[in-house]
């Protein structure tokens, strides 16, 4: 897994690649918490590189939309694998938070 | 007769792709296995292997982990056999899919996962070791001649 952090606006974009599971989400997780520390606490999660996420890649989700929230912003996610998608639903986490299926409409979505 | 192929790992996290890769290799281009199925199988496996080496073998040192599969006309078997500490699925919580994110567990979707991916999950433990074997079918039809009544 590889993760890229870069800054649009004022929006943080977190992007994935590769296989998300017990093994890498840690990795995800710290990649995504150094940005809300340093105060940057709006951050789409971009997954339309991932090829694969398990229940740990989901954990870390529901754990980042909770820190960014509880520091006044919010988590967004891009994802078009049919496969995560499914994990997404299963878990019910397009109640939670939102899920676009580009990483620029989830970016754009900050500002409206 | 059905086709068997095993994967023998220790169970470090680091072996999780060595399954999901064996699970490809070896189920992708049969018949009635889509994309969807193969990413079901994945993800059982994953979720299955994940918690033999975090729970199984927690506290002790990490032992193997062994995944049989076995290639039936119509259906997939899974086993995956730990020498760990065994559990009781029965006693595994659902998560509460429905709940609001404050009110909601991180984790405890492993289980859950696996039996949203693959049609049957059983678990047993005896002498040689904790198995839990997992059964996708591959078309509507159930009705194998090998299936208890109901």
């Amino acid at each position: 897994m590889k993760t890229e952090v870069r800054h649009e606006s004022d929006v943080t974009v977190v992007t994935v690649d590769g296989s998300v599971d017990a093994l890498t989400a840690p990795d995800l997780a710290r990649a995504i918490i150094d940005e809300i520390a340093e105060g940057r606490v709006d951050l789409v999660v971009d997954l339309t590189g991932v090829e694969f996420m398990s229940s740990a890649g989901l954990r870390t989700l529901l754990g980042a939309v909770k820190e960014s929230r509880s520091h006044g912003g919010d988590l967004r996610i891009a994802s078009t694998n049919p496969g995560v998608d499914k994990v997404l639903k299963m878990s019910g986490f397009h109640t939670i938070a939102k899920v676009f299926t580009s990483h620029s409409d989830a970016v754009a979505s900050f500002g409206s | 007769m059905a086709n068997h192929h095993r994967i023998t790992r220790a169970a470090y996290l680091e072996s999780l792709s060595d399954f999901r890769e064996f699970i490809k290799e070896h189920c992708k281009d049969l018949p009635g296995v889509t994309d969807e199925i193969l990413y079901d199988l994945q993800l059982a496996v994953d979720e299955a292997c994940t918690n033999i080496i975090t729970h199984g073998y927690a506290d002790m040192s990490p032992g193997s982990v062994i995944l049989d599969l076995e290639l039936h006309p119509h259906k997939l078997t899974l086993s995956l056999t730990d020498f760990g500490h065994s559990f009781e699925p029965s006693n595994t919580p659902t998560p509460d899919v429905s709940a609001s994110i404050e009110e909601r567990e991180l984790g405890g979707f492993g289980l859950f996962f696996i039996s949203q991916s693959v049609d049957e999950v059983d678990y047993e433990v005896t002498e040689d070791g904790n198995t839990m074997r997992l059964t996708k079918y591959l078309t509507e039809e159930k009705n194998d001649e090998n299936r208890s009544p109901a």
